[in-house]
């Protein structure tokens, strides 16, 4: 095609773009992700009988400070990688953070425990099955960021896919809690943050394949 | 005549707004820019031209990961390597494979790949601007003007630095060797 007639096509239709475009399209997908997502959840799994009384308690909001707060760490290195130009990902540092903290947290838990316990305390009920569930439900939420980067421009595939697969993880993670009745801080350390692990590394073997343009 | 990264930036945004007349004059000021990026790094001009073309439909459909508060040429030229590099792993799928032994052997890539990591290795302990400056006009062959737009620096700014940069290296190297 001549490149005249491709312009006048692409000038023929130029919709408005939001100053905040980029976070609104990733936003978006994850919010469309999730909702498929929480259906699972509350349908498939069930929510837990007690989430009421949980709400109340230590251990459920320390599970969900910590799967939103790489949640949203995530979706910022995410919205980075989104951009053509070479990213700067080393002011993301504060990502350890969640980390470190649930770390404490989980040392102090278990200098309250009999080491005995401490097997039992970390493996849990479900830690054969939580990274999976962490992985699939993270499934659509992947998808709807596929869908947002359809409008955006990734070039580090790769990364971009990993990072797309550790956000929509997180976020599947901050769903999961309201099914997941575990309670300790080294199981939500070791067994979520496998699951998000294993969708990163999903992501980052798909990104140069779906998020090719 | 070249269009200031001003110029550009301001159709830009005006697009960004909704308004397709700067839109059109964005493309049409894109068309001899992204003509001269890719005829210094490529031959054929029916490639050259279809580059031109699906860099402009990805500047046209991806405008919404354009930061409004950043350099637009930085932006362009990602868009546009980006798309010279995705051709070039398209043609590789392609590429007859009795050609590969020619290929791997002409192409000298261990001593490319090893000299690579002395170089980044060198230019890490540069301070950033020296090393991307270096790094832009020395090893991804940009021209002087193009490192300016994209670092966001004048053009005086990146010979300086490139200046700076490589006597800081010579001065590395021979005291590395010793």
């Amino acid at each position: 095609m001549n490149t005249d007639t491709l312009i006048d096509q692409l000038a023929g239709d130029v919709p408005r773009v939001p100053r905040r475009a980029r976070l609104y399209r990733l936003g978006g997908g994850i919010v469309a992700g999730a909702i498929v997502t929480l259906m699972a959840v509350t349908l498939g799994l069930g929510v837990r009988p007690d989430l009421a009384i949980a709400m109340h308690g230590f251990a459920f909001w320390m599970k969900w400070i910590y799967t939103i707060s790489l949640g949203i760490g995530s979706l910022a290195v995410t919205a980075q990688l989104a951009r053509p130009e070479a990213p700067r990902l080393r002011r993301f540092w504060p990502l350890v953070i969640p980390f470190l903290l649930l770390g404490a947290v989980g040392a102090v838990e278990m200098a309250h425990v009999p080491t005995a316990d401490w097997l039992a305390m970390w493996l849990g009920k479900s830690w054969k099955i939580c990274p999976w569930l962490v992985l699939v439900l993270a499934a659509p939420i992947f998808v709807g960021l596929l869908w947002s980067f359809r409008r955006l421009a990734p070039t580090r595939l790769r990364a971009a896919g990993a990072a797309a697969g550790f956000t929509a993880a997180a976020w599947a993670a901050t769903l999961y809690c309201l099914h997941c009745p575990e309670v300790s801080a080294m199981f939500v350390l070791t067994w979520y943050t496998l699951g998000m692990m294993l969708a990163a590394c999903v992501g980052a073997l798909c990104g140069p394949r779906l998020l090719r343009w | 005549m070249r269009v200031s990264e001003d110029q550009l930036r301001a159709w830009m945004t005006g697009g960004l707004d909704g308004d397709a007349v700067a839109h059109a004059a964005l493309l049409k000021a894109l068309v001899p820019i992204l003509r001269a990026f890719y005829r210094r790094r490529l031959s054929d001009s029916g490639e050259i031209e279809d580059l031109v073309q699906e860099t402009l439909i990805a500047v046209h459909t991806r405008r919404a990961s354009y930061d409004r508060d950043r350099p637009f040429t930085a932006w362009l030229f990602s868009v546009a390597r980006y798309k010279m590099i995705d051709s070039f792993r398209r043609e590789r799928r392609h590429c007859n494979i009795e050609g590969l032994d020619e290929i791997f052997g002409t192409e000298g890539f261990e001593e490319a790949s090893n000299a690579r990591v002395d170089v980044d290795r060198l230019l890490d302990g540069l301070p950033a601007k020296q090393a991307g400056a270096i790094r832009k006009t020395r090893l991804d062959g940009l021209s002087t003007a193009e490192a300016a737009d994209a670092a966001g620096i004048s053009e005086s700014d990146v010979k300086i630095s490139v200046h700076r940069g490589l006597k800081a290296l010579a001065a590395r190297i021979r005291g590395e060797g010793r």
